[in-house]
């Protein structure tokens, strides 16, 4: 019996790690509004180091490119050249500056706007593979955010808050498969479902086949999800096919360049508010 | 000690995975260096020891980036595991064998999370054939690199 044992040992324990990440994403699945302990661990653990990552990458943006301008300079003008060189590296920084201050002002700019308190955050990771289906922030509860609170931009609709830890949260942005946002045109107030593809955008379903859509319509959050508040911009048509019975599917483009995202505004639920969400949703 | 190595080594991948999305975004959609370490934990290490570094290193990508909080692991653990059994069977220490597993590795990987996100009934993409050759190729030379970095680390 030992020795069937010893010879079947990694067999036996691929059987318990796979179950062990069976039973996880049963309750991962399960339970999307709380996040379980293990998770909270291991984001805790890992955040340090995505934010020393966020942080070099911020801190060094111009000295990568310097090192790469100067490298085929040679020796005898690299003098002359450092001069030049520094007061571009200046100039980068400035002008790296000067766009962050500019993000970072539309961002306050449309904190004015909601009518609800809202908390700015830097994305600290995405998922490269799936164009950004999910996103790190650099806040979390500590900072009021909670499951289901939406995520935007100046541009438009990010996506909703999907787990939030002491420092950090994850955001589902509307590119995930499985997210969906209850929408409306804005023209001519026809309304759907918009789900997203990945790398391909997004595609608002159950569109009635007899609503007047055209490429180009801008596509709005209708508020009926009662997670994305109504009027927030997620996108505009780009091409209108059939669906399945009397509907349309309509492929939106996102209006957020979820490649390039770098800030956003959370909007933060009331406690009231997000403990009866929450509640409802049980 | 092999524990803390082990750490360390998740450690680095999850911090260099960050830089490379920062500086270089179109190597970091080529390249999962988290598969990356589990392969070079089936070829060098005891079966037991990539299964495990599987389950750690994706349950750790799982927090930062996915959604399902498993479905990594689970990827992972089952790439260590085959890798790991090829690597008790055949000779895998020449560059164009590893290259092979690299790649193969990384068709592996999308495929489980389709077959696992369908028996979920959660909603999935079909990765594009190109992108996956271009991944298949960016890990399988990086990850050659990394390999000639690591048996230079005493």
């Amino acid at each position: 019996m030992a020795i069937v044992l010893s010879e079947r040992k990694p067999f036996l324990l691929l059987l318990v790690l796979l179950t062990l990440n069976l039973i996880l994403m049963s309750s991962s699945v399960k339970n999307v509004e709380r996040r379980s302990l293990l998770e909270e661990a291991v984001v805790s653990i890992a955040s340090p180091f995505l934010k020393t990552a966020a942080w070099i990458g911020r801190g060094t943006a111009g000295t990568w490119s310097s090192y790469a301008d100067l490298r085929g300079v040679a020796k005898e003008n690299r003098r002359l050249h450092e001069q030049v060189d520094s007061l571009a590296l200046q100039a980068r920084e400035a002008e790296e500056a000067r766009l962050e201050l500019e993000r970072l002002r539309d961002i306050l700019d449309l904190r004015g706007q909601v009518d609800r308190p809202a908390a700015a955050a830097r994305v600290i990771a995405r998922d490269e593979s799936g164009g950004a289906r999910i996103v790190l922030l650099d806040r979390g509860t500590h900072d009021g955010l909670a499951p289901n609170d939406p995520v935007i931009t100046p541009r438009g609709v990010v996506g909703r808050v999907i787990g939030a830890f002491p420092g950090t949260s994850k955001v589902q942005t509307i590119l995930d498969p499985n997210s969906g946002v209850a929408a409306l045109l804005q023209r001519t107030r026809a309304q759907g479902i918009v789900v997203g593809q990945g790398e391909k955008g997004c595609r608002m379903e159950y569109v009635s086949e007899l609503s007047d859509v055209e490429v180009g319509d801008v596509v709005v959050t209708s508020g009926l999800d009662q997670i994305h508040p109504k009027g927030y911009v997620i996108g505009v048509v780009s091409a209108i096919g059939e669906g399945e019975g009397l509907t349309k599917v309509v492929e939106v483009r996102p209006e957020v360049d979820f490649q390039r995202l770098e800030e956003v505004l959370v909007l933060v639920r009331p406690p009231a508010a997000a403990g009866a969400a929450s509640t409802e949703k049980r | 000690m092999k524990l803390v190595r082990g750490f360390l080594a998740i450690g680095a991948a999850c911090l260099a995975q960050e830089l490379l999305s920062s500086y270089l975004p179109g190597v970091a959609r080529r390249c999962d260096l988290y598969t990356i370490l589990v392969v070079y934990y089936g070829l060098t290490r005891p079966q037991a020891a990539a299964m495990v570094m599987g389950t750690g290193a994706g349950l750790v990508e799982d927090s930062v980036v996915q959604a399902i909080l498993g479905l990594n692991g689970f990827k992972k653990t089952l790439i260590g595991y085959l890798v790991g059994s090829f690597g008790s069977l055949f000779m895998l220490n020449q560059a164009i064998p590893r290259f092979g597993i690299l790649f193969a590795a990384t068709f592996l990987d999308p495929l489980t999370e389709i077959g696992l996100l369908a028996a979920m009934g959660k909603g999935f993409v079909f990765p594009e054939m190109l992108d996956l050759l271009q991944r298949g190729i960016g890990n399988g030379v990086i990850g050659l690199l990394v390999f000639w970095i690591a048996a230079r680390i005493p």
